[in-house]
C-alpha cells in the first residue's frame, strides 16, 4: 500500500533516483585488461615455479612470498572472466554471433579456462587462457571493423598478445 | 535531514532492487559512527547520486569505502574511496517494490 503511494507520488513529481548502477553505459569497451590478466597468471605460474625450484626447504620467506602469487593469480584469473564477461553481455550482440558463430562457444571456454587457472598451477592452462582470450581480441577489434597484429609482450613472461592496428 | 529517493540499477540486488523506495537521514550518525554494512546515499562527482554498502570506514581521513553487492558493481573498487563530506545520509527505511 505505501509503496504504491510512493510510485504514484513518482509518477506525478519523479522521485530523484539513487543510483545502484552496475555498468555505466559509457561506450567504452576494450579487451585489453583482459589480455594483461592471462598474462599476469602466466607471470605468477612462472614465478611460483621459480621460487619453489630455488627453495627446498620452505622458511617463512617462501610462504610468504607464494602466498601473493597465489593470490594475485587467483585475482587476475577472475578478472579475466570479468572482463570477458562484460563485453559479452554489455557489448556483443546477436549480430556478433551470427558473424563469429564461434563466440559463444569460447566465451564459455575462457570461463572454464579462467576457473582452472584459479584452480591449479598448470602453465599449458594459463598458455590456452591467453590462446582464447587472444582470440576473443581479435574478434573484439574486427567486429569494430579494426585489424589487429601479434606480437610478443615487451614483458614477462613475454608471450604472445594481440594489439589493434590504430 | 530526510530524503525520500528511488533506487535505479541492480548493484545491490538481491537486498535492493530498481524502483524500491529508501529514506535517507544523517540523523543516525549523531549517535552512531558510520561503519561496515551500513546503506548510505553519497553524492559522486561523476555519477551523481548514488546508493551503496559502507565496506570500511578509515576515521583519520574521513574516506569510507563503498560496494555494491553484484560483481560489476560501479563503486570503490572503481572510483576509490568517497569523502564523508559527500554522504548524504543513511537508509533509514525502505519500502520494497514487490518481488516477483
Amino acid at each position: 500500500m505505501l509503496y504504491g503511494l510512493l510510485s504514484k507520488i513518482d509518477r506525478l513529481v519523479g522521485i530523484k533516483p539513487a543510483k545502484a548502477h552496475c555498468d555505466i553505459p559509457c561506450g567504452i569497451y576494450d579487451p585489453h585488461q583482459a589480455q594483461v590478466a592471462a598474462l599476469t597468471v602466466i607471470r605468477m605460474l612462472d614465478l611460483m615455479a621459480d621460487l619453489t625450484n630455488a627453495q627446498k626447504t620452505p622458511t617463512l620467506e617462501y610462504h610468504n612470498s607464494i602466498s601473493r602469487q597465489i593470490a594475485v593469480k587467483e585475482e587476475h584469473a577472475e578478472l579475466v572472466k570479468r572482463e570477458v564477461r562484460v563485453i559479452w553481455g554489455d557489448y556483443m550482440k546477436q549480430e556478433h554471433m551470427d558473424k563469429y558463430p564461434e563466440l559463444p562457444g569460447l566465451v564459455h571456454k575462457i570461463m572454464q579456462l579462467g576457473s582452472k587457472c584459479r584452480q591449479g598451477v598448470n602453465r599449458e592452462t594459463a598458455m590456452e587462457l591467453l590462446a582464447a582470450v587472444n582470440r576473443f581480441a581479435e574478434i573484439f577489434w574486427d567486429t569494430k571493423g579494426i585489424a589487429t597484429k601479434r606480437v610478443k609482450a615487451p614483458y614477462k613472461p613475454g608471450e604472445e598478445i594481440v594489439y589493434p592496428v590504430l | 535531514m530526510l530524503a525520500l529517493l528511488k533506487v535505479a540499477g541492480n548493484s545491490l540486488e538481491p537486498d535492493f532492487i530498481e524502483g524500491d523506495f529508501v529514506l535517507v537521514s544523517k540523523i543516525p550518525f549523531f549517535f552512531r559512527p558510520i561503519r561496515p554494512g551500513d546503506v548510505i546515499v553519497f553524492n559522486h562527482v561523476l555519477y551523481q547520486t548514488m546508493i551503496k554498502y559502507v565496506e570500511r570506514f578509515e576515521p583519520e581521513t574521513g574516506e569510507v569505502f563503498v560496494v555494491g553487492t553484484h560483481p560489476a558493481s560501479i563503486d570503490s573498487h572503481i572510483f576509490g574511496p568517497i569523502h564523508l563530506g559527500a554522504i548524504l545520509g543513511k537508509v533509514i527505511f525502505h519500502i520494497r517494490k514487490k518481488r516477483v
